[in-house]
């Protein structure tokens, strides 16, 4: 033993190797295990996630002179939670106000700031539905007095609309139906046009519409804020309108009701004011995070900064969250295409060229992008061979190709956008560098080798490609690696145990195939 | 399937995977790499130990020097053009001499100096080198290969495959051209591989494509028991190899000229697999003798001499049988 220890230095090396895989392996474990059986961390997604990640990102300019933003924050209330606030401030000086009936404002000051700054807001969120009760003050009866803001004619005009309205209903129920209905399926009614507010829509009919509800003695506002429907990193502010009619509590909202909502703020403010700043560039953004997870990262928070904590995404900007949640499944694409090269032997164009298509496929879901990707490669392959005859440079005539692709990409954009197909938008992004290198290996392969061994690569190459896109997609893949990051060591553990395999690929066995036939007679 | 893998476990053969792992990464070491991926670098190493090499008529650095060329081809017998950094056998022109407006190539047709230049250039622009890095043009002596391989061959030249470990040359085929590889010796190209009996130098069974065969395609001649001339020279030209690189794993190609004997084409540092179905056997116990073997203080001829008797070990002399 000790003599071929001494000949193959690739055997000594071994045992390091598995040594090395070993602790890694063995600190991702003890890291795992302590979050899954100390923490409780779920070790699949949620089915229904019900906790948010929000988060206010304020990006601006200033030019010494100073500087006041103001934005509404979220708030608890009955039907609502708020937690795990966190301000980022900076130099700013924060103060927190309540603004009446209207919502908590976060605001932030400074004298004399200069450069870019970055202030940032925040909070874990349980969103609300359409059956959450609205707020105490909402069951007060309201007083029927027509809104102040009108003037003598529209003040006229408004109370013979609205006795008109209250004479075509029975009760206070359809008298509510029948006021929103007016205002915001009857679009076209001039009266309507007449008495809107000065106000951006949808603001202008939703204030009419609470104006008219409160005339008539039903309590009603307009709420603002976000809906929790899918993450986002810039996610729009939404406005409903709330109102309370014979005990019922209600909610209407322009569109399709959302699932999952989260009231800011009520009234026609803005959100977000700046004063002395340039360049504003607010941010709004929302992903949900599985529930049972967020009560354990709630818990977690508490004893603050507990070491497995240091293992986790979460305090990182939400922003930043998502890029990573798609970074992070890269690693499990790469474990994949080592094994598909070293134990089956799949021949692919260029050594991670399949991993970066699949990640392209992201962009364009995987049936799309298997054609797309094949139509582009075709037309560029005879393009290439075109340009053959030309005689032209290496470089020049990987330049020219380049430039066909991005012709073919916009033409065939162009013509599914004409067939309202979505399809075409999505590839603006396909990366087109990927594109051109395998269309040159592709083709140099074809010369060199034959038709068969450069189509049976890029075939090669998709399969791959589609099986990375697959497992770097799948969302309990996902999961795991994004909240249990410390997994990526096993994944690095395997590439060192792969990386000594020393036994046939699977092709070989079938190139081999007639050695086993001459050994068989001993 | 299971079935077959315990079969070419039994028959010991070797995979891409360990022989990236137990002989190219262990035996030999990135910078001496360099010396065989470079073809200038090889032929100069090789002159100056006695190994015979095709003259070189030129070199061809950049753009600049093309003007070089048409002198550099005018050689009545022809010549060879290749990348120096060139990986099996790609951008390789074999030019049989000049004709009327151009030159003749391999296949018989002509090319027009602009062709030529056009190769040239996509030589230098790094087309054929293994990073894809600028590259140098040779312009080089057409060997006349010997007739022994006639019989077998189809155009082009067969060439002689010796796997060197440690310095002892233990394995070797002959490749022969077909119509399908288009004059050249590759076997990825369709070239036929011949085992070569280690010993004695004659030719054993054949494969193409992966499949053994015992016949040529195209000339339907039998592969086996054809001796190559010059068989202990070519086995010692191998082993030398190993002295003026240093690479302890290496295949010397060998080309039979018919005035001037073997003549040593290039060292590939990365030799393929498909030896092992040429031959019709696993090479991991040969591969295995060669490692532990001691070969403190052996000259090449020695060196020689310990391989034959490795290689008689493991595989009987067929022509007694």
């Amino acid at each position: 033993m000790l003599t071929t220890n001494a000949t193959y230095p690739s055997v000594t090396s071994t045992f390091h190797t598995r040594l090395l895989a070993f602790v890694l392996t063995a600190i991702a474990m003890t890291i795992f295990g302590i979050k899954v059986f100390q923490y409780n961390y779920p070790l699949t997604p949620g089915t229904q996630t019900t906790t948010w990640d929000f988060e206010v990102y304020l990006d601006f300019d200033t030019a010494n002179q100073p500087v006041r933003i103001e934005t509404f924050v979220p708030s608890n209330s009955d039907a609502r939670r708020v937690s795990q606030e966190q301000y980022y401030n900076g130099a700013f000086g924060l103060r927190l106000e309540t603004d009446g009936d209207n919502g908590r404002k976060a605001i932030w000051t400074y004298r004399y700031p200069n450069d870019r700054k970055v202030l940032r807001y925040r909070a874990r969120l349980e969103g609300e539905t359409q059956r959450s009760p609205l707020p105490a003050e909402m069951h007060r009866p309201a007083d029927r007095e027509p809104p102040e803001s009108l003037n003598d004619l529209e003040r006229q005009a408004f109370l013979v609309w609205s006795s008109d309205m209250r004479r075509r209903s029975a009760d206070d129920d359809s008298l509510a139906e029948l006021i929103l209905q007016e205002i915001f399926v009857q679009k076209d009614a001039d009266e309507i046009e007449a008495l809107l507010p000065v106000l951006p829509p949808p603001l202008d009919r939703l204030t009419l519409a609470a104006e008219a509800l409160q005339s008539q003695g039903i309590r009603a506002r307009v709420a603002n804020g976000v809906y929790l429907d899918e993450a986002r990193r810039r996610t729009e502010v939404q406005h409903w309108l709330e109102y309370h009619v014979e005990g019922r509590d209600k909610r209407y909202f322009i569109g399709a009701d959302p699932k999952e909502f989260f009231t800011i703020w009520y009234g026609t403010e803005e959100m977000i004011r700046a004063d002395g700043v340039f360049d504003f560039e607010p941010q709004v953004s929302i992903q949900p995070i599985d529930s049972s997870a967020s009560d354990v990262v709630r818990k977690a928070a508490r004893a603050d900064r507990t070491p497995v904590e240091l293992f986790s995404f979460d305090r990182l900007p939400v922003t930043t969250q998502l890029v990573y949640q798609v970074l992070i499944t890269i690693p499990a694409g790469i474990v994949l295409l080592v094994f598909m090269r070293q134990f089956i032997g799949i021949e692919t164009l260029g050594t991670f060229m399949p991993i970066l298509i699949g990640i392209a496929f992201r962009e364009t879901a995987l049936l799309n992008g298997l054609i797309l990707f094949t139509l582009l490669v075709a037309l560029g392959l005879a393009m290439r061979f075109y340009l053959e005859k030309l005689r032209l440079l290496l470089v020049p005539r990987l330049g020219v190709v380049l430039i066909f692709i991005v012709i073919c990409m916009a033409v065939i954009a162009q013509m599914f956008n004409s067939a309202n197909m979505r399809m075409g938008l999505s590839i603006s992004l396909f990366p087109m560098v990927i594109l051109t290198m395998t269309i040159e290996r592709m083709s140099i392969m074809w010369e060199e080798y034959s038709p068969e061994d450069a189509i049976k690569a890029g075939a090669g190459s998709m399969l791959v490609a589609s099986i990375s896109y697959l497992v770097m997609t799948n969302k309990h893949i996902e999961y795991l690696l994004f909240n249990f990051p410390e997994l990526l060591l096993v994944l690095m553990a395997a590439c060192l145990l792969m990386g000594k395999y020393t036994g046939l690929r699977l092709s070989e066995i079938r190139r081999f195939r007639e050695l086993a036939k001459e050994a068989e007679p001993k | 399937m299971i079935k077959t893998w315990l079969g070419l476990r039994r028959a010991g053969v070797l995979g891409i995977n360990e022989r990236n792992l137990r002989l190219i990464n262990d035996y030999n070491p990135r910078r001496l790499m360099r010396l065989v991926d470079d073809k200038t670098e090889t032929k100069r190493l090789a002159n100056a130990a006695g190994i015979q090499t095709p003259e070189l008529y030129g070199l061809i650095r950049s753009p600049a020097e093309m003007r070089k060329l048409e002198s550099l081809l005018n050689h009545p017998d022809g010549c060879v053009i290749k990348p120096a950094n060139g990986s099996q056998g790609n951008g390789i022109q074999v030019i049989l001499g000049p004709m009327r407006g151009g030159w003749r190539r391999s296949n018989g047709q002509r090319a027009l100096l602009e062709d030529l230049k056009f190769h040239v250039n996509n030589i230098l622009s790094g087309m054929y080198s293994l990073s894809g890095q600028p590259d140098i043009a040779m312009i080089e002596y057409r060997v006349k290969f010997d007739d022994v391989f006639d019989p077998i061959s189809f155009g082009g030249v067969p060439d002689i495959r010796i796997i060197v470990l440690r310095g002892i040359p233990f394995v070797a085929m002959v490749r022969l051209p077909t119509a399908e590889s288009d004059g050249k010796a590759n076997l990825h190209k369709g070239g036929v591989g011949v085992g070569l009996d280690l010993v004695t130098g004659r030719t054993l069974y054949g494969m193409q494509k992966g499949k053994t065969t015992d016949i040529h395609p195209d000339t339907a001649n039998p592969l086996s028991n054809i001796s190559v001339p010059h068989w202990d020279d070519m086995l010692l030209m191998a082993a030398k190899a190993y002295d003026v690189t240093g690479l302890g794993y290496l295949g010397a190609d060998i080309v039979l000229d018919k005035g001037k004997g073997p003549m040593m084409l290039e060292l590939n540092a990365r030799p393929g697999l498909a030896i092992q179905v040429a031959n019709r056997m696993g090479v991991r116990p040969l591969v295995e003798a060669c490692m532990i073997a001691d070969i403190e203080g052996l000259d090449a001829e020695q060196r020689v001499a310990l391989g034959k008797k490795l290689y008689r070990e493991h595989v009987p002399d067929t022509a007694l049988v």
